[in-house]
């Protein structure tokens, strides 16, 4: 089965999500897909720290900040994966370093993800919902936006779970989970 | 009146053409700060509420909400975020929360899109 998270930024999504992968490991190997490109000393900081909060939970962590699908070919694509996250995913493929932006990066990014869910069927997608500010942004950022909110969507068409967190509170708008 | 919210491209406009069995012609795209109550549907409420706010106008106060009784209301949600720096932007978004408060407390039926999937608020 697999599932979509998003919410605020610290409501508890992967934390909900490592608990979700973890439930299905007793027959599966599990792995995190680890998104975020290291750019700078914090970020490299945010990692380490992110892999100590994982210590001990049984994870093999697969770097894969672009061409989520190549992650499958270092991994048993019958495990369970937590993809953490769609956010970081479709940034680093429409924003390259010093290229123009990529606009064909959403539809390609969500067609991506649909055809990782299809082939495992055992991955759990992070997100972000960014979309209910009254912020006005510049055309990229809007494109940005619009892109992340088409691979949600699409996501959440195939997904069995979907699921809002809110300060630790798990809405389901779609399936669930036990516990 | 039926209210749709929920933050932007979350697919609100989709689920009322499949909800309300709505046409291209049944919907009203705001653009400007005055509404066009011909359409069953009247959607971007939000791009109204700024234009309002622009020109000067309180949306929450200035809108006829009795000519919107038999309506299919769409809008953005704008409330979370930080509170804008901008005077209009944060006007926009204080009187965009109060219409919307309003009009939720008038409507038979309040639904929250959220990628896609529709979660009954009220009704």
């Amino acid at each position: 089965m697999n599932y979509l998270l998003s919410g605020g930024a610290k409501n508890g999504k992967s934390m909900l999500a490592q608990n979700i992968v973890k439930s299905m490991q007793p027959d599966r190997p599990i792995y995190y897909l680890a998104t975020m490109i290291p750019h700078d000393g914090e970020d490299r900081a945010r990692i380490a720290r992110h892999l100590r909060d994982r210590d001990g939970w049984g994870f093999t962590t697969i770097e894969c900040g672009r061409h989520i699908l190549r992650a499958l070919d270092m991994a048993d694509a019958n495990g369970a994966f937590l993809l953490d996250s769609v956010t970081a995913l479709l940034a680093n493929e429409m924003f390259l370093p010093g290229g123009a932006p990529d606009e064909a990066a959403p539809a390609r990014v969500a067609d991506e993800l649909a055809e990782f869910a299809a082939r495992t069927g055992h991955t759990v997608f992070v997100s972000d919902f960014i979309y209910a500010d009254a912020g006005i942004y510049d055309d990229w950022t809007e494109r940005y936006r619009a892109g992340l909110a088409y691979a949600d969507r699409r996501l959440a068409q195939i997904c069995a779970g979907v699921a809002e967190l809110c300060a630790g509170n798990v809405l389901w708008y779609k399936g669930g989970w036990p516990a | 009146m039926e209210l749709i919210i929920g933050g932007a491209y979350q697919g609100k406009r989709a689920y009322a053409e499949k909800t309300y069995g709505l046409a291209n012609g049944d919907v009203f795209t705001c653009a400007g700060a005055s509404l066009q109550t011909g359409c069953r549907c009247v959607e971007h409420l939000e791009r109204y509420t700024l234009a309002c706010v622009q020109v000067g106008l309180d949306p929450a106060e200035a809108t006829d909400v009795d000519a919107l009784e038999d309506k299919i209301l769409i809008c953005d949600d704008i409330s979370c975020g930080v509170v804008p720096i901008d005077p209009i932007e944060r006007a926009w978004r204080e009187q965009t929360g109060r219409l919307l408060t309003k009009l939720s407390g008038r409507a038979s039926r309040v639904v929250r899109v959220f990628c896609g999937l529709p979660l009954e608020l009220k009704g």
